[in-house]
């Protein structure tokens, strides 16, 4: 139903290219790794397709039923999960994923939150300002704002930061859902998360 | 869990229910933090009292306190505005949540909902500030309603005004600054129309104060409309 081109990307900054003609497509059930050093763009390249970032060439498409859906559209088809982000420290977790599901217009239902709260391990918690979180619990949190919606794009930049094993799990859980219906990217250097995907990018080259 | 993808949900938000999400979570978060309450109150009543005890009502002739009067009461409250509204985009930027906002909303429902936060802290400084310095200063208002009127309106185009500007700013270095350097020009004609109408309803001798009361009116919405269109760019890359 849904599907993602990318066409020869590039990203400049100043001189120097952070990477160059990105191409590849995706489709519903596959799962894609992107690897590479410390600062090989891979943090950028994520938050391109995602539309935050416009890129210095190249295209990014995603399209519902063979229909290119407009590229400020395109950011509430996605999920995102990276390290940079964060979520409303004075605000507890269920007030979080409430206000995430009214901004994004899904209407806000307690007892699904409450499901996903569960799934990801913080249904205790799930009264706590985000504030006392610890940064594993943060980062499971942010994985469940990013699965509020169900989107068809799940773009996860190293999803396994500060997680514990039972965290790692988590995650695994979560692509090998997407896996059933939608697309995944995830950006790393851990082996683990890289093996993952089906096909491997490698920005370092 | 509902059945089906939620994301086909989606078409049945409209901005305005997205920009009140917006709008009660900034509430939720400052009604916690105080943040911005705090810098803009403590601004304001600070420098009321300071001007109650340096000037008070009996330092100015009569046939000037209309105009002087106007002039402290709008300096307060623009650079009151000016100490705190900026707190609306700038805390999403510090706080690294923008993305995470981006990602979620559409710009112009994060711009109606950062004015509603903004015109809602006004309206709780006005409440507080307007009837102080009328006591603390024995200001004799001759037509209150067209002085109401002239508070309100100036109200909502100062936070029209700050709005745009702190969104323009949040991502600069020299924030502060910046927010004051690049307000106080866009904010001067609608300070001056205040000022103006402001003495004419403590002079009172006709309803013609009514022209800077449309003049502001006129400003606001100029303001916000432009914001709106204008705000997609900011927002973007």
């Amino acid at each position: 139903m849904y599907s993602l081109k990318v066409s020869n990307l590039c990203k400049q900054y100043t001189e120097t290219y952070l990477f160059q003609d990105i191409s590849f497509e995706l489709h519903p059930g596959e799962v894609m790794a992107i690897s590479g050093w410390n600062g090989s763009g891979k943090s950028t390249l994520l938050r391109v397709i995602a539309g935050l970032v416009r890129p210095t060439t190249g295209r990014v498409e995603m399209f519902f039923k063979g229909e290119s859906i407009a590229r400020e559209f395109r950011r509430r088809f996605v999920g995102m999960v990276a390290p940079a982000f964060s979520l409303y420290e004075e605000l507890t977790a269920l007030e979080n994923l409430e206000f995430f599901c009214k901004v994004r217009g899904i209407g806000y239902d307690r007892e699904s939150c409450l499901v996903i709260m569960e799934q990801i391990g913080l249904s205790e918690s799930a009264g706590t300002l985000c504030r006392n979180y610890s940064s594993g619990m943060k980062q499971r949190l942010k994985l469940a704002q990013a699965l509020l919606h169900k989107p068809p794009l799940l773009l996860l930049d190293e999803p396994g930061c500060n997680l514990d094993s039972k965290g790692m799990e988590v995650v695994e859980n979560i692509i090998a859902d997407q896996r059933r219906s939608g697309m995944s990217i995830i950006a790393s250097n851990e082996r683990r998360e890289v093996d993952y995907g089906d096909r491997v990018i490698n920005l370092s080259k | 869990m509902k059945g089906g993808r939620w994301i086909t949900e989606t078409g049945s938000s409209t901005y305005l229910s997205e920009a009140v999400a917006i709008w009660f979570r900034d509430l939720r978060g400052e009604f916690r933090t105080r943040y911005a309450v705090n810098a803009i109150l403590m601004f304001a009543v600070t420098t009321l009292i300071a001007v109650s005890f340096s000037i008070g009502s009996f330092r100015i002739g009569e046939g000037e306190q209309p105009f002087l009067y106007a002039v402290l009461l709008w300096i307060i409250l623009v650079f009151s505005a000016l100490s705190g509204l900026s707190r609306s985009f700038v805390k999403e930027e510090e706080a690294s949540t923008m993305d995470v906002l981006k990602l979620s909303a559409r710009p112009q429902a994060v711009f109606l909902g950062k004015l509603f936060f903004n015109l809602t802290l006004l309206a709780a400084l006005e409440l507080i500030i307007v009837p102080s310095f009328i006591l603390l200063m024995d200001y004799k208002i001759e037509l209150p309603g067209l002085f109401v009127a002239m508070v309100v309106s100036g109200g909502v185009g100062l936070g029209g005004g700050t709005t745009i500007v702190a969104a323009m700013i949040a991502q600069a270095s020299a924030r502060g600054a910046l927010f004051s350097v690049l307000s106080f020009p866009l904010l001067l004609p609608l300070m001056i129309t205040a000022i103006k109408g402001c003495e004419k309803a403590a002079v009172g001798t006709n309803n013609s104060g009514w022209p800077e009361v449309r003049i502001a009116v006129a400003y606001s919405v100029v303001m916000i409309v432009m914001s709106l269109f204008l705000f997609p760019l900011i927002w973007e890359e």
